[in-house]
């Protein structure tokens, strides 16, 4: 028999249906909870708003992101074809006003970056990729991508406690609720 | 999440404008329309000669403004349509709405047939005119006929034996020895032709969008509603739309690329496009708004209505800036002569100043500040928007128009107008009336129509769907 101490992950509640989860979300949101998720089969609409979601940062890294990218194509393309080599074709003048011939290389540089900002900035706040997740212990939560709603809350919330918040995820309507643990390192 | 919508928040006869609120406003456009046109009659027809061409400038850049705001409605009723969209069956009546000023607007394109007026604008006409004086239409008619019957039967000749025979044709004999460009061009830019474009442009176009509004307004007071008229509705609007690419590429042709009949660009009709779906989003944002100000469409509409709109209004901006980039660009990089001529025009003087404000003002300011969700989701903040970008539009339609007048009119008629010039002293108070009558006109029709019917399609099948709109 292991003698090893698990870590507690925190609490695993299934909810009937998408509108329990819904409903369910708006108390632990009021109750103050921070570190908590909630898992469905498919997107719920509105539910962001009741779980008291604030907005991503993420559309101001693709900003920055793209606005990097402008300015990377315009630097490239004026130090090679202006300062570098200077290329006179069809009578265009190789100075700043030969802009219009580097805007194609702008606008692709400018999405490329913004796909890559998002792309990546979108895993760096996911924390992806991972190995394995607490939460994939749960035989119950395999369900969470066929027809179980559920919502978890973590350990590392202030809120939470050992007794107390099982006991508010049956309040609020929760049942199979499951303690969690990590596995060890 | 707001409270939803359901079928006892939706009065069962629909929401009727009130006319007592818009009568005033109705009868001021009418009599602005009225006394406007009168002294633009005169100014067309009737004045010195100095001022009738310079008017018929003025009269083509306002009939195109509210021409591209009207054919914008048209396309958003049949995008809607052909698209089955559930989400703007609430706006879905002020898109009809909009579209259906568009058979009016023929009335302030009667000046663009009188030959008289033709003579200030179309250069091209002209020629034809001079050189074809003294064949009879019918004469031009069947020669044309005969000339394009024998253009099929030369295919096929071609395609079988690899041999063409020359066409019979004594206009195209006539301008083969004129104008080579004219001659070549001949078998699109003709009187007969070019007559029957304009006018099938506001009859086939102007039969779509009245069926389609009937559909719709049909709805509300069948006694058995059904999914009938929707589905009726979206097979007619994959028939029409054809109709409406074919409108908007000639149209913008016929009317403005014809006043400079050497100058050519395949991206025209795209680029008075992207401005018709831009600027008519602008208007049915406005007039959202403004009804929902005043009480009406509280249960159908919300800000998430606002916010597609919002994300309507900034994809068609970028894709302006696209296509107006695109057509740019080619001409700039090609450098050739017959092409540079549009932007040469346009870039000469103050007008360089203003080609640069258009990049700016009509693409950089309204990208960044479009860009951002939270202003899409506040419509006064969004009204705000539409109402600058349809200022902009103003701008764009101007540039595309005017700048050809002080150098058309010098080559047409030197004796009148003297040399060639970049403009014309005092040709900008023409333009304001032009834009003022044609404009009142439009409030008019557009007002007149919005009081007809109910505000929104308050039987659709889909409205519960588009008031509980999430996204």
């Amino acid at each position: 028999m292991s003698t090893t101490r698990k870590k507690v992950y925190g609490y695993l509640a299934e909810f009937k249906s998408a509108s329990a989860l819904y409903k369910a979300a708006e108390k632990v949101r009021d109750a103050g909870f921070t570190k908590w998720d909630c898992y469905s089969p498919y997107p719920i609409h509105g539910l962001d708003a009741a779980m008291g979601l604030k907005r991503s940062i993420l559309p101001y890294m693709v900003f920055f992101g793209g606005m990097t990218g402008t300015i990377t194509a315009f630097l490239l393309a004026y130090t090679t074809q202006v300062v570098i080599y200077p290329t006179v074709v069809q009578g265009k003048p190789t100075n700043f006003f030969t802009l219009p011939a580097f805007f194609p290389i702008m606008f692709e540089l400018t999405i490329l970056f913004s796909g890559f900002t998002t792309l990546f900035g979108l895993l760096a706040l996911m924390k992806l990729p991972r190995f394995n997740h607490p939460l994939f212990a749960s035989k119950q939560f395999e369900r969470s991508t066929d027809d179980g709603f559920f919502i978890a809350l973590e350990a590392r919330d202030p809120k939470f406690s050992a007794t107390g918040t099982k006991d508010f995820l049956g309040e609020i309507g929760g049942s199979s609720i499951e303690l969690i643990e990590e596995e060890p390192a | 999440m707001a409270h939803h919508v359901t079928s006892h928040d939706i009065p069962a006869n629909g929401e009727h404008l009130d006319a007592s609120r818009i009568g005033k406003v109705k009868t001021i456009a009418l009599a602005v329309m009225v006394l406007g046109g009168l002294l633009s009659a005169y100014l067309l027809f009737f004045a010195p000669k100095s001022q009738q061409g310079s008017f018929a400038y003025s009269w083509v850049f306002a009939l195109f403004y509210f021409f591209t705001l009207a054919l914008g409605g048209c396309f958003w009723t049949l995008l809607h349509n052909v698209s089955n969209s559930g989400w703007g069956t609430s706006v879905r009546r002020v898109m009809e709405n909009l579209g259906s000023v568009f058979p009016w607007l023929s009335i302030f394109a009667i000046p663009l047939l009188c030959p008289n007026v033709q003579y200030y604008l179309y250069e091209w006409m002209n020629m034809h005119r001079k050189v074809g004086g003294d064949i009879p239409t019918m004469t031009l008619i069947t020669e044309w006929l005969a000339g394009s019957w024998n253009w099929v039967l030369n295919g096929f000749r071609y395609l079988t034996t690899g041999e063409t025979v020359p066409m019979a044709s004594t206009m195209a004999d006539r301008l083969h020895h004129a104008d080579h460009l004219m001659f070549n061009k001949h078998w699109f830019m003709n009187l007969p032709f070019w007559y029957f474009r304009t006018v099938m442009f506001f009859v086939a176009l102007g039969y779509a969008i009245y069926r389609l509004r009937k559909l719709s307004t049909v709805q509300d007071t069948d006694p058995n509603p059904g999914t009938v008229h929707l589905f009726k509705a979206r097979r007619r609007a994959a028939a029409f739309l054809p109709i409406l690419a074919l409108t908007v590429t000639f149209a913008a042709f016929d009317w403005l690329k014809g006043m400079d009949y050497t100058w050519f660009s395949t991206m025209y009709g795209v680029y008075i496009f992207a401005g018709c779906a831009i600027n008519s989003m602008a208007v049915i944002i406005i007039t959202v708004y403004l009804l929902r100000r005043s009480g009406y469409l509280k249960h159908v509409v919300s800000q998430e209505h606002f916010h597609i709109m919002g994300k309507l209004l900034f994809a068609f901006t970028v894709f302006w800036a696209y296509v107006t980039f695109s057509q740019f660009f080619l001409i700039w990089y090609a450098n050739i002569t017959e092409e540079t001529k549009y932007f040469l025009i346009r870039n000469t003087e103050g007008w360089n100043i203003a080609s640069i404000a258009l990049v700016i003002m009509h693409f950089v300011l309204p990208f960044v500040v479009l860009l951002q969700q939270w202003l899409k989701k506040k419509p006064h903040l969004l009204s705000a928007v539409a109402i600058y970008m349809l200022l902009v539009h103003i701008l764009d339609i101007y540039l595309i128009v005017i700048p050809e007048r002080g150098i058309s009119l010098g080559n047409i008629d030197h004796a009148t107008f003297g040399d060639i010039a970049v403009t014309i002293k005092g040709a900008w108070l023409g333009d304001v009336l032009a834009f003022v009558t044609i404009g009142a006109g439009f409030v008019f029709f557009f007002l007149r129509a919005l009081g007809q019917h109910a505000l929104y399609p308050h039987r659709d099948p889909r409205i519960l769907e588009s008031a509980n709109l999430s996204n």
